[in-house]
């Protein structure tokens, strides 16, 4: 991995970040209402919109709002909410914490269970196990997101009263309470990737089960556990990796309606209020927080790949 | 099988709660002195996104600009203007000048004293449409506010009003202090500087909005509570299951769908208020085919208001006569109900020139969802009658900037109002702040001006009867529907009322009894 | 065609993928005349009531039949699916085919803005061309065609580049077969199956997509029938009935379990080589 290759991928992510806040820029630019519409409701006179308007320098011509919005970014400033008047960047930070807490617990659950799942249907290819966790993923990727939160929650909450139906607790207030908290939106989110990621293991594995290599090794007398353990594994949990990276698109987008139904304050619900409100600044720095965290992660995950495909050639 | 463990439980817990309502009135005649300290955990369902008192438009954000603000006077529960910041108040004779007495030692949360100048000033940043302060619209004709004294605050008016003490009670009519009114208010988007009865401790608007007790209120028995901390949960599915598992301990507003399921949750008591707050089908006077009377007629002739009012609140509610006071109302001046009638709709339509129906786009924003619930109903009531109506939704922002005000046929929806003056002035006068429907009608118009200028309370009373009826007959707008308010609570919560404004919260007056639970 | 509806059937998932969408498009087709009730009519003393005789799924908050809800909105969700991915899939096959062919510079800018716009998730960008557009099924079709573009961009462009230099194609050529049976036999199966396959993978998430964004407020507006404005709207009423909130969660799963099968069969059918 050269040093020039990391380059160009930072350039790329740079690159990636300037087309998302433009078509954000250009999207929010067109929709009907602005903030000052959405701000004063039912009270807006006409003085009152054009003092609003002015205060918030919604009238200033587009690329100028747009230079003055990057210039800031570019200082590490996101601007002030249009909404609440507060400073968009540290609330955002916070709410990502949020959201990174929950998609790293989800991506932990959804490993421990996705991985032995993948594996076993694999190796007992077409019995019953196989066929069983298939159909089982067939289900959890046809569900949405609202839908598999709906039912968790009568059944969790309502029925069973097992767990807490919705709300935040910070960690630092009530660790106890702040997990159990987090229990239906993790279940949630996990649901389609343990379904997506178990059918991937499944299939990578298949197909290096089939390669001539681990025909030889078999062919060399070792044992079928080993072959599995010491070959098949490390070859098809490679591309793993990538899956999981690339999964994090749809996590992102998952904790969205996730974060809205459980009313966990996340960047996903502070999106949706923003978009509602017209909240520029806000809806700017939330999606490139969410492309950037997008990026950042595939950049990782091909590094990790390339690092770790290089040490089992030469293994 | 749903169906059976839901009837099964619905019976179980109304016997006790039967129970309950019983030993009520018991507990409540015991209890001498409510209980000082605790946490009182509100859930509300939506951001509180605005901190200043002076620009928050939604009952979340008035109920903490209540905890944090104080104003002149405020409003009770029976809809009569009380103390508050001002001890007594006196009107000259032709009501056009009111004087308003402070109390002595008031002082903001920052320890700077407050007097008379705070009072001008603060109205003085209402009265100026640069503050986009919705009390602007609402506070009354005021012309001037000066301060005689330390403690005397005088109101020139522009017109003779008889309200003046309800409308300075308006959730927006907050005192602030001089020195921010006069510069940057902006400051008060993030901290509070008031003198309510709790200091802010911590904002964050999507999630949680902490008080605790203001040791330098002007009560010294109130509040009777430590803290408030008041959680948003933007679903209200989950509200409803937060206040049942004891997350939380009151809802100050319940939707019509929760209210049952609330209602048979063990240790949750609900509350309804019957309130004048409404959804109307506003109907352009102006434009064509709603300029003509016959065809408003023929429209509110095809509506079957009490069904409406399941459909729509599922029976939390009260039938509407097009008139916008109910029974909540001071002034509500009792009509038969109108009774559908498709036959007459046909006829009257017919007689319009639109013997073969009309079709029409009605547009309803998606908040609250009960306009669409409206609207579709509605659509499905005038078929039979010839109505053909395309329904329309659209979000918020966009109905406010394209057809609020603009379009000849569309829901609306309003909270009750302190006074009938403001409800009708509000809308349906000619020079109505948002006179939507363009009715335009001169002898309502008097009928209204000369009630806001009478004292006497018959005559106001036969003035209002008038123009209620003159509304009925005419229907600017249809008004099928007045909403009950919903609220539940935590049966260890004390003194908590709901108020039918909606808009009123009165949390000072709340205690916390026997078996609240111990938050740090 | 038989050929490979033969093929398709061979294996579990493509046979049972395809007798469930088989099943859907007969609901599209018949489904309106199936129905029991008139969809719209409301009925204010059956409101909320379980599956009974009279109404075989129950009935909704106006005491409408959900069953004629489901038959009727079965045009409106799974056509809409559709309309959503064919739309992606054409403005997709057009971008990608054009970076493929303009190649170089050209197509190294595209698809490196093309990897941008798909930085963002593709719900958040539905959410925001909603957002834009306005809140109607057609605006919901335009803007899951809209987020799903980049992605199938990307296939198409990737399967027009390997084509071009595939060695079958080569050897067909050397083999002295016609023009027409090298691009029919030999060129067209390889570029359009796997556009086809994930397609028709898209088509389930499509359905999946356009239920949230109905759930989140954009997408069908009342008084329609859409599956996924059904579940939104039936959540509010779960805790009276929680059959209405029931059936349309369990349609949309099974339609998209359907295309997911039929998608995963069709991979397994048109790629006999792997």
């Amino acid at each position: 991995m050269s040093l020039s290759y990391l380059l160009k991928r930072c350039g790329l992510t740079a690159y990636t970040l300037i087309v998302v806040s433009l078509i954000v820029f250009a999207v929010t630019q067109v929709l009907p209402g602005d903030a000052a519409t959405m701000l004063l409701g039912e009270n807006a006179t006409p003085a009152a919109l054009a003092a609003v308007r002015d205060r918030l320098g919604l009238d200033a011509p587009i690329w100028v709002q747009y230079g003055h919005w990057l210039g800031g970014v570019l200082q590490g400033d996101f601007g002030t909410s249009l909404r609440t008047g507060q400073a968009v960047g540290p609330v955002m930070v916070e709410a990502l914490g949020r959201s990174l807490l929950l998609a790293v617990l989800a991506i932990g659950f959804m490993l421990s269970l996705a991985l032995p799942l993948g594996i076993l249907a694999a190796v007992r290819r077409g019995r019953a196990a196989d066929l069983l966790v298939g159909f089982v993923s067939y289900i959890g990727v046809s569900l949405p997101e609202f839908v598999t939160a709906t039912l968790f929650g009568l059944l969790f909450a309502d029925w069973l009263q097992w767990l807490p139906a919705t709300g935040y607790v910070p960690m630092t207030e009530n660790p106890a309470s702040s997990l159990a908290h987090l229990v239906l939106p993790v279940l949630t989110v996990s649901v389609m990737l343990i379904a997506h990621v178990s059918r991937m293991v499944r299939s990578e594995l298949v197909d290096v089960l089939h390669t001539d290599y681990i025909r030889a090794a078999r062919l060399k007398g070792l044992s079928a556990r080993a072959v599995l353990l010491k070959h098949g594994l490390r070859n098809a949990l490679l591309p793993t990796i990538t899956i999981v990276a690339l999964d994090v698109g749809y996590l992102l987008g998952g904790v969205i309606v996730v974060e809205e139904i459980f009313a966990l304050p996340g960047i996903g619900r502070q999106l949706i209020v923003a978009i509602e409100a017209r909240d520029l600044p806000a809806i700017q720095a939330g999606a490139l927080i969410m492309a950037a965290t997008y990026s950042v992660v595939n950049f990782a995950a091909d590094v990790a790949y390339a690092w770790l495909d290089k040490r089992i050639q030469y293994d | 099988m749903f169906k059976l463990a839901a009837i099964d439980r619905r019976r179980f817990i109304a016997g006790t709660a039967a129970l309950g309502a019983l030993t009520l009135p018991l507990r409540r005649g015991f209890a001498a002195a409510p209980k000082r300290g605790g946490t009182l955990r509100v859930s509300v369902d939506q951001a509180v996104t605005k901190l200043n008192p002076l620009q928050t438009r939604v009952n979340c954000e008035y109920l903490v600009a209540e905890l944090l603000y104080s104003g002149l006077t405020r409003l009770g529960i029976n809809m009569m203007p009380e103390p508050d910041l001002a001890h007594s108040w006196s009107y000259s004779a032709d009501l056009t000048e009111w004087t308003f007495k402070l109390r002595e030692g008031l002082v903001f949360h920052d320890g700077t004293p407050c007097t008379a100048a705070d009072v001008v000033a603060s109205f003085e940043a209402i009265l100026d449409p640069k503050t986009a302060s919705p009390a602007l619209q609402n506070v009354g004709p005021i012309a001037q506010v000066t301060a005689t004294d330390k403690t005397s605050v005088v109101f020139k008016l522009s017109a003779p009003f008889a309200d003046l003490p309800v409308t300075l009670a308006y959730t927006n009519a907050k005192i602030v202090p001089a020195a921010i009114a006069k510069s940057g208010l902006a400051r008060l988007d993030q901290q509070a500087i008031g003198t309510g009865p709790f200091k802010l401790v911590s904002f964050e608007p999507e999630r949680l909005v902490s008080v605790v007790r203001n040791e330098a209120y002007y009560d010294k028995d109130r509040p009777y509570l430590d803290r408030i901390d008041v959680l948003v949960y933007p679903d209200t599915t989950a509200e409803g299951s937060a206040l049942i598992s004891g997350d939380t301990d009151m809802m100050v507003s319940v939707q019509p769908t929760e209210y049952a399921r609330l209602k048979n949750s063990a240790g949750v008591r609900t509350l309804k208020v019957p309130s004048g707050q409404f959804c109307n089908i506003i109907l352009g006077c102006d434009q064509k085919p709603f300029d003509d009377v016959r065809v408003r007629r023929a429209l509110a002739l095809t509506i079957d208001r009490p069904t409406l009012v399941d459909f729509v609140v599922e029976g939390y509610g009260t039938p509407g006569n097009d008139a916008p006071l109910s029974s909540a109302y001071r002034f509500y001046a009792d009509q038969p109900i109108a009774k559908p009638d498709i036959a007459q709709a046909k006829k009257l339509l017919a007689e319009a020139g639109y013997p073969g129906g009309l079709t029409a786009t009605l547009i309803a924003s998606d908040k609250p969802s009960v306009r669409t619930q409206l609207a579709v109903a509605v659509r499905e009531m005038a078929k039979p009658a010839g109505f053909t109506i395309d329904v329309q939704t659209m979000p918020h922002s966009t109905y406010l900037d394209q057809v609020w005000k603009k379009g000849p046929f569309y829901v609306g929806f309003y909270n009750m109002q302190a006074t009938a003056d403001a409800i009708f002035s509000l809308l349906y006068t000619s020079n109505a702040a948002w006179n939507e429907t363009h009715w335009n009608n001169a002898a309502f118009d008097k009928l209204v001006g000369e009630a806001r200028t009478t004292v006497d309370e018959a005559r106001r009373r036969a003035l209002y009867a008038d123009a209620q009826k003159l509304m009925h007959d005419e229907v600017p707008s249809i008004i099928p529907v007045f909403f009950d308010l919903l609220g539940a609570q935590r049966d260890y919560v004390q003194r908590y009322q709901l108020h039918p404004r909606g808009a009123v919260f009165r949390l000072d007056f709340v205690s916390l009894g026997e078996g609240a639970p111990k938050r740090g | 065609m038989i050929e490979l509806i033969r093929r398709l059937l061979r294996t579990p998932q493509g046979a049972l993928g395809l007798s469930i969408v088989a099943l859907v498009l007969v609901l599209i087709l018949v489904g309106p005349l199936a129905a029991p009730h008139d969809p719209d009519t409301m009925a204010p003393l059956v409101r909320y009531k379980g599956p009974s005789p009279a109404y075989w799924l129950g009935t909704d908050q106006y005491g409408r039949d959900i069953l004629s809800r489901l038959l009727y909105g079965a045009r409106a969700t799974v056509v809409m699916a559709f309309l959503a991915t064919a739309l992606g899939s054409i403005v997709g096959a057009v971008v990608g085919t054009l970076s493929a062919f303009l190649g170089g510079r050209a197509d190294e800018a595209i698809m490196r803005t093309v990897d941008a716009v798909m930085s963002i998730p593709s719900l958040l960008f539905a959410l925001l061309i909603a957002n834009l557009l306005g809140k109607s099924s057609v605006d919901a079709v335009m803007a899951i065609g809209i987020a799903f573009a980049p992605g199938m961009a990307r296939i198409t462009r990737s399967v027009a580049l390997t084509v071009r230099k595939q060695d079958y194609v080569h050897a067909a050529i050397a083999r002295g077969e016609g023009g027409a049976y090298i691009v029919l036999r030999e060129m067209l199966p390889n570029v359009v199956a796997p556009i086809i396959v994930e397609a028709t993978l898209r088509i389930a998430f499509a359905v999946m997509l356009f239920a949230t964004l109905s759930f989140l407020g954009l997408g069908a507006q009342p008084p329609a029938s859409e599956w996924g404005l059904m579940v939104a709207e039936a959540r509010r009423f779960m805790h009276l009935s929680p059959w209405m909130i029931l059936w349309p969660s369990l349609a949309i799963a099974l339609v998209a379990i359907g295309f997911n099968l039929l998608g995963d069969g069709l991979r397994d059918a048109l790629n006999p080589r792997t």
